[in-house]
C-alpha cells in the first residue's frame, strides 16, 4: 500500500452508509414463497429470570480508491447485558488495501481464520469484498460468542437464511449447532425482509397485533434453490410503537424454547420500539461515521504516505447536474 | 493548516490543535504563484464541523455512563479519529497583503485554497515588516514570542486615545508606562489623577527615588496648588461659575460686572470679590446666588489672595521643558472642587498653547466622565487637539465615553472586557471591526493588552503588559489580609 495514491469515492459518506453498510445489514435473501403460509398470533410476556443477553454486529465501509484497488475498513461490536449491566468489546476499526492481486489472499486468510475451511475459495469482485470481510467477520465474532456464552439468548442482525455467499450453509449451520449445544438461543432480527405474506410485507402484520406477541408464518419452503432457511419466521411485534421485524428463531429448537428464550429477552433486556437494546447498540459500535472515514484516511495517508487524489466524476463531467447516482 | 472559506473580510482556515494557534495570532497565507502574501489575524478559534460528530458525541455520551467495554484497537485508529474530532476552524481578519517583503492594505485578492500555504507569522516579524518602534520606542511589553513590543511615541503625537478595560486589569498600569515613555522623550504630561494612583511615580518599589523622581510633580488642589484671581481670565471664570458652579444666567451677567469693575480696580482678590458682591446694587436673588458661589470658590481652597502661595502654570511647565508630568491629584477632592480645578487647568491649558508658551501636551484623564464636562468632549477631539493637547482617556466604564470619541479615537489600548455590552461600546471604535474587539479582548488573560490604531499601524496587536519598578498606588485597600487567613485557619480546623 506504501507510496500509493487512493482516492476517495466522491459519492460522499452518506452514500457509502447506504449502498455498503445496509446490503448486508438489513436486506436478507430471498426465499420464493407460495400462498400456504399461515398465520398465528402467540401472545407473550416478560420471564423475568436471570439470562444474558448478547448482541453481534459488524459494519463494514469503504474508505476510497487507489489507483490499483480499493480502501476499506471493518469493525465488529459485541454488546452484553449481564446483572444489569450493559458491557461491550469493540473490534477494530480495520483498515484494508484490497487489489485484484491480493484480495484472494485476503478472503482466504479470513475464511481460514473463521472457520479453518483449508480449500480456496472464490474471492468475490473487488467492489463486493469489504461486505465479504464484514460478514466474516461478523461470523467470527458470532462464533467466538456461541462458544464462550452459556445458557444464554444471543443476537443477531440478518436471519437465519443460509446458501448465499455471506452465509454459506456449513457456517451457518455450524453456528446455530454450537449455540445449542451450549444451550444458547439464537434470535435473528431483521430491520427489513423481503418476504411477503398475501402480497403485504411481513413485517406490516404487526401493525394491529397487541403487543407483546410474535407472529408465527407456516408454511415457508425450507429451500428455495440454493437458498435454505434454517429457522422459523416470525414477526415480532415486542412493544407499543410502529415497528414490527422479522425474526428467525433456530429450526432446530423446539418452538417453546424459541418463545421461551424471546421472552427471557423481555425480561432481561430494554426493548424500544420492539427492537433490542443491545443490539441497538452493538449496531452503534460498530457502524462508522463520517468523522471515522476522514480519521481512517488520515491514518492511511500519514502511516503509508498516501496522497489523497481527487478522481473526476465522469457522470457530473457528461451531464452535469444530471449527473446524478453513482459513478459508472 | 488550509485555507477553507471566505466571506466579506473574515476566512476560515482548518486547523488541528498541534498548530497551537490561539486568538490574536498572526497567520500568512502564501500563494507562490502570485508571489503574494495574505496578513491575517486569528480572532476566534472555534470546533470544526466535522461531519459525522454529532452522532459520534450522541454515541460517547449516551453509552459512556451505562455501557462499560472495551477497545481492541491494535493499529490506534482512534487517536487518528480523535485527531479529526478535534479540528479546529480559524476565524481569521484579512489585515493586509505582503508584497515583495512590503505591507500593503491591498486585500482585493484571494490565494488559492489548494494551492496556498498558511503558517503562523509572529508579531515579531510583523513589527519588523511595518517598522514599528524604531524612531522614539516607548517599550510596552512583550510579545507572544516574547520579544519585546514597543509602539513609537510619535504615534501619540497629536492623537486621541484609550485605555480601557474592566476594573483590575491593569489600565493605570498601562497608562503609567505611556506616561513615563513620554517623559523619556521630553514631552509635557498633564494627569488628571482621580485616585492619586500617579502621585508615587517618582519612587521605586522600595520607596527610594527613581530616575523620574525630579520629573514628576505632584499638585494637590489647596495644599501645593492654589491660585490667585489675579491669574484668572474672565472667560475660565465664567466657565467655572457657570459649568462646574451652575451660576444661573442672571447672576453671570451681573458677576461679569463685578469682574470688569474690580479689573479697573485692579483689586481681583478674594475678599475684593466678597465685598463687591457684598456691596454691589442688584436684586437679592442675584446677589444669593452670587454670594453662594463665592463661598463654593473660597471653600474650596484652591483660590488664595496671598501672593507667595499662589502658583502658576507657567512656572510648572518651565520644569517640564525637558520631560515632565504634572500630576493633579484629585483624591480627596470633592466632586465640585474636582470640576473647577480641571475647568482651570483645561482653561489654562488653552491659554497657554494658544499663545505658544508651550509647545503641546499629553493630557490623561482618568474616569474623565466625573470632572468633565459635556461641551469638553467635542472640545477635546475638534478643538483642544488643534490648539496641541492630546488626549488619552482611561477609563473602566467605557459607556461613560461618547461614541464620538471611539470614532474618531487613534489608538485604542484594550484590556480585558467580559460585559457584551462593554465590548458593544469599545466596538464601535473606527480603527477596528467590532468581531475583532468583541473576540479578542473578551478573552485577554490578565495584563495583556490589544492595542488597536496608528501605533500598530492598524494591525491590532496582542501585548503582554511589562513589569516596571514605581511605587503602584493604584491598588485597592483590603479588609482582610493574607495574616488573617494565617490566623483564621485554627478556628476553621
Amino acid at each position: 500500500m506504501e507510496d500509493e495514491s487512493f482516492q476517495p469515492n466522491e459519492s460522499g459518506f452518506k452514500q457509502y452508509a447506504t449502498s455498503h453498510q445496509q446490503n448486508f445489514e438489513g436486506a436478507t435473501p430471498i426465499l420464493r414463497t407460495h400462498d400456504l403460509l399461515t398465520i398465528k398470533s402467540i401472545p407473550i410476556k416478560p420471564l423475568f429470570c436471570d439470562t444474558p443477553v448478547a448482541a453481534v454486529d459488524v459494519s463494514s465501509i469503504k474508505i476510497g480508491e487507489t489507483e490499483t484497488g480499493l480502501l476499506c475498513a471493518i469493525r465488529g461490536a459485541i454488546v452484553w447485558k449481564h446483572d444489569s449491566r450493559y458491557s461491550y468489546l469493540r473490534f477494530g476499526p480495520f483498515p484494508f488495501h484490497i487489489t485484484e492481486e491480493n484480495k484472494k489472499e485476503i478472503y482466504n486468510l479470513f475464511k481460514h481464520h473463521s472457520f479453518e475451511i483449508s480449500e480456496d475459495a472464490n474471492a468475490p469482485n473487488l467492489a463486493n469484498v469489504p461486505i465479504r470481510m464484514g460478514s466474516l467477520l461478523e461470523r467470527w465474532l458470532q462464533l467466538g460468542i456461541s462458544c464462550s456464552a452459556h445458557d444464554s439468548v444471543i443476537l443477531w442482525d440478518g436471519s437465519l437464511t443460509a446458501g448465499t455467499a455471506d452465509s454459506p450453509l456449513n457456517v451457518v449451520s455450524q453456528l446455530l449447532e454450537i449455540s445449542r449445544n451450549r444451550l444458547n438461543t439464537i434470535l435473528a432480527f431483521s430491520k427489513t425482509t423481503n418476504l411477503r405474506l398475501l402480497g403485504h410485507k411481513l413485517t406490516d402484520l404487526g401493525e394491529k397485533s397487541w403487543p407483546p406477541c410474535l407472529l408465527q408464518i407456516n408454511g415457508f419452503p425450507p429451500q428455495s434453490g440454493p437458498v435454505f432457511s434454517l429457522g422459523n419466521v416470525y414477526v415480532a411485534k415486542l412493544t407499543q410503537g410502529i415497528c414490527s421485524f422479522r425474526l428467525d428463531i433456530d429450526k432446530e429448537i423446539s418452538l417453546e424454547r424459541g418463545i421461551e428464550a424471546v421472552q427471557k429477552l423481555l425480561g432481561n433486556d430494554l426493548l424500544i420500539q420492539s427492537y433490542p437494546e443491545t443490539l441497538r447498540l452493538a449496531h452503534t459500535f460498530s457502524t462508522f461515521t463520517a468523522t471515522e472515514v476522514i480519521g481512517i484516511q488520515h491514518l492511511i495517508a500519514q502511516q503509508y504516505g498516501l496522497r489523497i487524489i481527487a478522481r473526476p466524476n465522469i457522470r457530473r463531467l457528461l451531464f452535469g447536474p444530471f449527473g446524478k447516482g453513482s459513478e459508472g | 493548516m488550509r485555507l477553507y472559506k471566505k466571506e466579506g473580510n473574515t476566512l476560515q482556515i482548518l486547523s488541528f490543535p498541534n498548530d497551537n494557534i490561539e486568538k490574536g495570532d498572526y497567520l500568512i497565507i502564501e500563494d507562490s504563484r502570485v508571489n503574494k502574501k495574505l496578513i491575517t489575524q486569528v480572532i476566534d478559534v472555534q470546533f470544526a464541523n466535522v461531519p459525522g460528530l454529532l452522532e459520534e458525541l450522541l454515541r460517547d455520551s449516551t453509552t459512556e455512563d451505562c455501557v462499560y467495554g472495551e477497545d481492541f484497537d491494535p493499529l490506534k485508529v482512534s487517536s487518528h479519529i480523535n485527531h479529526i474530532q478535534d479540528a479546529w476552524m480559524l476565524l481569521c481578519k484579512i489585515r493586509g497583503t505582503l508584497e515583495n517583503e512590503k505591507p500593503s492594505v491591498n486585500v482585493s485578492w484571494l490565494p488559492s485554497r489548494s494551492k496556498s500555504g498558511i503558517e503562523r507569522f509572529s508579531i515579531t516579524s510583523l513589527l519588523a515588516q511595518i517598522d514599528n518602534g524604531r524612531n522614539l520606542p516607548i517599550h510596552i511589553g512583550e510579545t507572544k514570542e516574547k520579544s519585546p513590543f514597543t509602539i513609537n511615541a510619535h504615534d501619540l503625537d497629536g492623537t486621541l486615545n484609550i485605555v480601557t478595560g474592566k476594573k483590575g486589569t491593569g489600565k493605570s498600569h498601562l497608562s503609567k508606562l505611556l506616561v513615563l515613555g513620554l517623559i523619556d522623550y521630553g514631552a509635557t504630561v498633564i494627569v488628571l489623577d482621580l485616585n492619586g494612583e500617579y502621585t508615587n511615580l517618582g519612587f521605586s518599589q522600595n520607596g527610594e527615588k527613581n530616575v523620574y523622581h525630579d520629573k514628576v510633580h505632584v499638585l494637590t488642589p489647596g495644599a501645593n496648588l492654589k491660585v490667585s484671581l489675579a491669574q484668572l481670565d474672565l472667560r475660565v471664570m465664567l466657565n467655572i461659575l457657570v459649568h462646574a458652579l451652575h451660576l444661573p444666567g442672571a447672576s453671570t451677567r451681573e458677576f461679569r460686572r463685578i469682574w470688569q469693575f474690580l479689573n479697573q480696580r485692579r483689586a481681583s482678590t478674594l475678599r475684593e470679590l466678597g465685598e463687591a458682591i457684598k456691596s454691589w446694587k442688584c436684586n437679592q436673588h442675584v446677589r444669593d446666588a452670587l454670594f453662594s458661589r463665592y463661598n463654593s470658590l473660597l471653600n474650596s481652597g484652591f483660590f488664595t489672595d496671598i501672593a507667595t502661595e499662589a502658583v502658576t502654570f507657567e512656572e510648572f511647565f518651565g520644569e517640564t521643558r525637558k520631560g515632565g508630568a504634572l500630576i493633579l491629584n484629585l483624591q480627596d477632592v470633592s466632586s465640585v472642587d474636582r470640576q473647577i480645578v480641571v475647568e482651570y487647568t483645561l482653561g489654562k491649558l488653552v491659554e497657554l498653547l494658544g499663545q505658544w508658551k508651550i509647545r503641546a501636551v499629553f493630557l490623561f484623564a482618568e474616569e474623565a466622565h466625573l470632572y468633565l464636562r459635556e461641551t469638553y468632549w467635542d472640545d477635546i477631539v475638534t478643538r483642544m487637539r488643534h490648539f496641541g493637547v492630546f488626549t488619552t482617556f482611561v477609563t473602566n466604564q467605557p459607556d461613560t465615553i461618547r461614541e464620538n470619541i471611539y470614532r474618531q479615537a487613534d489608538n485604542i489600548f484594550l484590556l480585558n472586557f467580559t460585559n457584551e455590552r462593554d465590548l458593544e461600546t469599545v466596538s464601535r471604535a473606527a480603527r477596528v471591526d467590532s468581531e475583532t474587539v468583541k473576540s479578542i479582548a473578551h478573552d485577554l488573560p490578565h495584563h495583556h493588552c490589544l492595542v488597536l490604531g496608528k501605533t500598530v499601524k492598524d494591525f491590532p496587536m496582542v501585548v503582554k503588559v511589562r513589569a516596571y519598578d514605581v511605587q503602584t498606588m493604584g491598588q485597592t485597600r483590603l479588609f482582610f489580609t493574607s495574616r488573617d487567613y494565617a490566623r483564621a485557619e485554627p478556628q476553621l480546623r
